[in-house]
């Protein structure tokens, strides 16, 4: 592709690509030269002065920093000269000079880059005999970050990730000369979703996050790849862990995935492993209290109630699952449902899924890669720097780097500056986005086109809010196939969800209310449920209440005692990531390893290994006795997955996870298509008093995994809703007013965000939270202000 | 000898009122621009400025007409007008720019023109608060006398000028930080390369950056030709230069001469010789940044060549006296601590070692010095400017962290006895 020419660096000849920077092009020829500021993934700065060389010029050698200087033809290079020498070991001296040299209490100590380049590099002893600089030390500077500015050695690598790569330029330079130090602005945060990242990247121990702080010495980590499955990009990290506790993750450089950044969630959101709060022993209710039991108990009472379904062909067994397991796990609950007790019974529970057409449909899928040689990225579906962090990362880059963004929803989201192009439309007329593109209509409709048509596109579709019909976007899909170069790219955001579905565990596409109805007829008289916490999450939560008072003998496979397992008759503890092998399938069909790093704690069984126990009781054939038999069965038996072995997956040149294929086994029926568009066909009524709700999901909310994880725990606590800045101003209601919520016959209290992004007769509402959950069913709401002093039970 | 005025001629002929446009007009202000806008083409205006030699004044003393020359093709272009006069012992920009504004504005119109520029900044320093009034309103003027904004003179020639007032930082001289901090970024200088301003430079967009006293030259050398511009001063020193005599002298101030006498007759011609009859100890040729002379150099010729070719700069213009009584460590100290204190920050060398090296200076100076703080300071020096050389070579991004050094490096090629006797002996490392 590019064009290659010579260099010479050190008498030694190179064939390096054009273009590259001298100190990359060095680093990749096993010449190391030290460094502070610069790092790959940002542009250079060249302001630690620490990658000095010499580089012939007409006029002689000059002193050049290598991490701006760009390869050219012939260009020679000593890295070894004694001027170089005299050089990094002056600029070393100098940050030295006022570096409090805390190693012995400094988190970064041992494997802190100025430790590490002061010992191959640096001077023996210091000249310097004056007084250090001083700082008030350390200062939080978010709920997460903590900053010592004595530290600090000034390369603007967490300034340069806040501008460059996150977006959230919270963290700058003040003050100058011998006083420049990094600080956030009076009275803002660094509230940013990747400020864990600054810490990661900080070349000396300046900033530190309060999750790790003091927990461990680098010496004493072991560390082990894996996968993140916070969401469903399925991050690379490394598990950092000591005396057999998960300590901290590092983002793994994944080049076609996370390139070394993770978010927030996903960096802290393993605390909850090490909760006192998780059940590790088997609890039987007995007169509505939780009492120990044992697994052969309990098993046995869940393989007696599968063995009466099936003896008298009741078909009475259900299962409601999320997405947490592994590939292996959920293979395992397939093989259970689908072989042995044979049920069509079997329930996900995500309020933003989508249909198996879209997820599996015949076209042209996107990989997270396709971003970056796209000309325009079209979005639209749920906020993805809300629920895909990572991704929101490679599309901000995409876009740094030339290509269009368009924006399409019924909200404008923060970080709407970005897009080319921003559509928004009331909420429930997503039909209108689709015809007014056909019609080219509007003059933002004609530029939509102009963006696409006959260009190469990535779309990233999902559903914008929770009433968004699925029907809409195929039809978006079909449309936007036929005028541009389309890749397409659902976004199932629930972590395995698309695992889930490749092993045949949700093949049916049944919506919980169907759930709910057979329950009340009494249909259902044995359920199990692993990885979700429906009666917190869904919005069907008030129904699936009442529905499971209906169910017999309610199984609950889980963490933690929570809304849905306190109304279990049984709960049996299980595992969770870190504490079993597996694989896990991200949202490009990408699929990587999961690694036990940890031992499993107390009773705790994985959902392959209960699978399995039954089996056994049951007298069936078992599918294997460990992660690595269950794979491989795997492997042999689903469409697409052969490659994807444990094996297979660990060599070194998969690590970065293989992307696998599987195209759509069932066919939707026609009959559902009819009938949906009928549906679409229906006039929405309008009540001039009432708003259109926007249900979406922020980053951070309540789920128990959330609460229990320290560091993040109180971060999605917020209930509140989004308002336009007109509306607000017509009901007389001001930033932080509390109003109340009043859909169909039931009210709440929350308070009130005055957003710009909303438009007038919507308001948007964060959907993840406790209470707020099952207002997603609707669609239409209204707000009062409440005034002060007015006493609201909060329902 | 005697002056030579040329760009400080209106001001003194009309002490009143120089600065107003209907004075300046009245003195035949803005004939050269109906001139050029008339008559001539922008070619011609390059081919003026070229053949007058002028060099830059702000310190580097790059030929103007090749820098005019290496503008980027680009569009839109910008001229920026360095009005950030902060070398200490330099004040000619700020008689200008109080005086007469008019001239400047003038020489940006006419620079404009020949480089097809439509928008214009002059930076001003932040201190400079009554520089700032008189070229702010003088542009005022200049406006509703149609000699700026849109289609000037009926020629379809536009141009919009801007006024910036800086915020008290020395380094927004450095013309890539000017730019940075007209874009409203922080002050620090951008990396060269890529960010050679007549490609890559405000807004990223190819950009001339001019001194205040090279862009007031421009309307004489259209008004009296290229090559009457040139023959005044010397080879290679072409023209009159404004010089800023300070220190033991008996009358400072700024003197507006042609290059080519010796800084002996400058300083007792016109500055009237040492205060109270002293001895010349040393003095600084060219401001802050520029290595010292020592009294027996007096007879050095003020041009560009000669001062570099004995080791120094003409720099700025600058010429700082200091007389038989002057503590030379002191005197470094307080250049440095000046340094120390302006340096932005932004790279390691300059903002460690400035500090450093003021902190040791004023170790000595208090009685606690070393002996090994001699080879300590030099050394620190080498570590920001390798080699101590001059020119300076550096491991800086700009030159502001050598600016320091040179001051060191005076001090002991001259002076080091005077500061060994500072040092007690008994102290030892």
């Amino acid at each position: 592709m590019t064009e290659k020419i010579k260099i010479s660096v050190d008498n030694k000849v190179f064939e390096i690509q054009k273009g590259q920077l001298l100190i990359e092009a060095c680093e990749e020829n096993g010449i190391d030269i030290p460094r502070f500021c610069w790092h790959k993934r940002m542009d250079p700065v060249g302001m630690c002065r620490m990658c000095l060389v010499e580089v012939e010029t007409p006029r002689g050698k000059a002193l050049i920093t290598s991490c701006t200087e760009k390869v050219t033809e012939d260009m020679i290079v000593d890295t070894e000269s004694e001027t170089v020498k005299k050089a990094q070991e002056g600029v070393l001296e100098f940050l030295l000079i006022n570096h409090p040299l805390d190693c012995p209490i400094c988190d970064r100590a041992g494997e802190c880059p100025l430790q590490d380049q002061t010992m191959e590099h640096g001077p023996g002893e210091s000249r310097f005999i004056e007084e250090k600089r001083h700082f008030e030390k350390p200062i939080p500077i978010s709920d997460l970050i903590l900053l010592d500015r004595e530290r600090c050695v000034l390369c603007a690598r967490c300034t340069r990730f806040s501008e460059e790569i996150s977006g959230d330029p919270l963290i700058e330079f003040t003050q100058r000369g011998n006083q420049t130090q990094i600080l956030t602005f009076p009275d803002e945060p660094f509230n940013s979703y990747f400020s864990g990242n600054t810490v990661e990247i900080c070349p000396v121990g300046a900033l530190t996050s309060t999750s790790y702080r003091f927990k461990a010495r680098p010496w004493d980590l072991k560390s082990n790849q894996s996968t993140c499955n916070q969401c469903s990009l399925g991050c690379s990290v490394n598990v950092n862990v000591s005396q057999d506790k998960v300590l901290r993750y590092l983002g793994i450089d994944n080049e076609s995935v996370n390139q070394g950044w993770l978010c927030d969630k996903g960096r802290y959101g393993f605390e909850y492993i090490h909760s006192e709060n998780r059940i590790l022993k088997p609890h039987s209710k007995i007169e509505n209290e939780f009492v120990e039991t044992s697994w052969n108990t309990s098993l046995g009472q869940v393989a007696y109630r599968i063995k009466k379904s099936l003896e008298f062909k009741e078909d009475s067994v259900a299962f409601i699952g999320g997405a947490l397991g592994t590939n292996e796990d959920n293979y395992a609950l397939a093989h259970l449902f689908k072989k042995v007790i044979k049920t069509d019974n079997i329930y996900l529970s995500d309020n933003f899924f989508l249909s198996h057409n879209l997820l599996l449909g015949d076209y042209e899928r996107a990989t997270i890669d396709d971003l970056d040689s796209s000309e325009t990225i079209v979005l639209w579906g749920q906020d993805i720097k809300e629920t895909l962090p990572i991704l929101y990362l490679r599309v901000k880059k995409a876009v740094r780097n030339g290509a269009k963004l368009v924006l399409i929803g019924p909200k404008t989201s923060s970080w709407s500056s970005l897009a080319t192009l921003n559509i928004t439309y009331k909420p429930g007329n997503e039909i209108e986005v689709v015809n007014k593109m056909k019609a080219k209509r509007s003059k933002e409709y004609k530029k939509l086109v102009e963006l696409i048509e006959g260009r190469s596109v990535t779309y990233l579709i999902g559903k914008s809010t929770v009433g968004h019909s699925e029907n809409l976007i195929e039809k978006f899909i079909t449309y936007v196939r036929e005028i541009s170069k389309a890749k397409v790219l659902p976004l199932a955001t629930k972590a395995n969800i698309l695992g889930a579905i490749h092993m045949g565990l949700f093949n049916h596409e049944n919506n919980l209310l169907d759930f709910i109805d057979k329950a009340r007829e009494r249909k259902i008289k044995t359920l199990i449920i692993s990885g979700t916490d429906f009666i917190s999450n869904s919005i069907y939560s008030k129904e699936l209440k009442d529905a499971l008072t209906y169910v017999e003998f309610v199984v609950s496979l889980d963490m933690f005692s929570n809304d849905t397992s306190q109304r279990a008759d049984l709960i049996l503890p299980v595992t969770t990531l870190n504490e079993k092998d597996g694989t896990f399938t991200n949202i490009e069909s990408r699929v990587s390893r999961q690694n036990q790093s940890i031992p499993v704690p107390g009773q705790a069984k994985s959902d392959w290994e209960i699978v399995n126990d039954l089996l056994e009781i049951l007298s069936c054939e078992s599918i294997g006795n460990s992660e690595f038999q269950i794979n491989t069965e795997l492997t042999n038996n689903i469409q697409g997955y052969s490659g994807v072995t444990f094996t297979e997956l660990d060599k070194p040149s998969n690590k970065k996870g293989v992307i696998v294929s599987q195209k759509l086994i069932h066919q939707q029926e026609e009959e559902i298509e009819e009938e949906i568009e009928e549906e679409i066909e229906e006039e929405i009524e309008e009540d001039t008093d009432d708003y259109s709700l926007i249900f979406y999901e922020k980053l951070y909310g309540d789920k128990v995994m959330q609460r229990n994880s320290p560091s993040i725990s109180f971060l999605g606590s917020s209930r509140h809703i989004q308002i336009s800045p007109r509306d607000a101003k017509s009901l007389d209601i001001t930033d932080s007013d509390n109003i109340k919520l009043t859909v169909e016959d039931e009210s709440m209290m929350l308070r009130a965000i005055i957003d710009q992004g909303i438009k007038s007769g919507t308001i948007a509402i964060p959907i993840n939270r406790r209470g707020v959950n099952h207002f997603g069913r609707y669609a239409h709401g209204k707000i009062e202000k409440i005034s002060e002093g007015e006493i609201f039970n909060v329902n | 000898m005697r002056e030579k005025r040329l760009l400080t001629k209106h001001m003194y002929e009309n002490p009143l009122d120089s600065h107003t446009i209907k004075s300046y007009i009245n003195n035949g202000g803005y004939e050269a621009l109906r001139l050029v806008l008339k008559e001539s083409s922008p070619e011609k205006v390059l081919d003026e400025v070229k053949d007058s030699n002028i060099r830059g004044r702000g310190g580097a003393g790059f030929p103007t007409g090749t820098k005019w020359g290496f503008l980027a093709k680009e569009e839109p272009r910008y001229l920026v007008i360095n009005a950030d006069e902060s070398e200490p012992g330099t004040f000619k920009d700020r008689i200008l720019l109080e005086r007469d504004p008019h001239q400047i504005i003038e020489g940006m119109i006419i620079t404009s023109y020949a480089s097809n520029i439509s928008k214009a900044f002059i930076y001003i320093r932040g201190e400079y608060a009554k520089s700032a009034r008189r070229v702010q309103a003088a542009v005022q003027e200049t406006y509703q006398e149609g000699f700026l904004g849109e289609n000037i003179l009926g020629t379809g020639f536009s141009l919009e000028i801007v006024v910036h007032l800086g915020a008290g930082a020395y380094i927004c001289g450095e013309e890539t930080a000017l730019l940075n901090s007209l874009e409203g970024k922080r002050g620090e200088p951008r990396l060269k390369p890529p960010f050679f301003p007549a490609a890559m430079g405000l807004y990223n967009k190819p950009t001339l950056v001019n001194n205040v006293e090279t862009i007031s030259a421009i309307p004489w050398i259209l008004q009296n030709s290229g090559k009457a511009y040139s023959k005044l001063g010397v080879e290679g020193s072409a023209g009159t230069r404004i010089f800023s005599l300070s220190g033991h002298v008996n009358k400072p101030g700024n003197y507006e001469i042609e290059m080519g006498c010796t800084f002996r007759e400058f300083m007792e011609d016109l500055g009237g010789g040492v205060l109270k009859g002293k001895k010349v100890k040393a003095f600084i040729p060219g401001g802050a940044s520029a290595p010292w002379f020592t009294g027996g150099q007096l007879d050095v010729k003020m041009t560009i060549d000669d001062v570099a070719a004995a080791g120094s700069m003409l720099g700025s213009g600058a010429v700082i006296i200091m007389d038989e009584d002057t503590s030379m460590l002191r005197a470094a100290k307080s250049i440095v601590s000046f340094f120390a204190h302006e340096s932005c920050g932004q790279c390691t060398p300059c903002r460690e070692g400035t500090t450093w090296m003021e902190l040791i200076l004023e170790r000595i100076e208090s009685g606690r010095g070393r002996a090994s703080d001699i080879e300590l300071l030099l050394d620190i020096s080498d570590n920001i400017s390798p080699g101590l050389e001059w020119p300076p070579k550096m491991t800086t991004i700009c030159p502001l962290g050598p600016s320091a050094v040179s001051p060191i490096v005076s001090l002991m090629e001259h002076f080091r006895e005077e500061v060994e006797l500072l040092i007690p002996r008994k102290i030892s490392l």
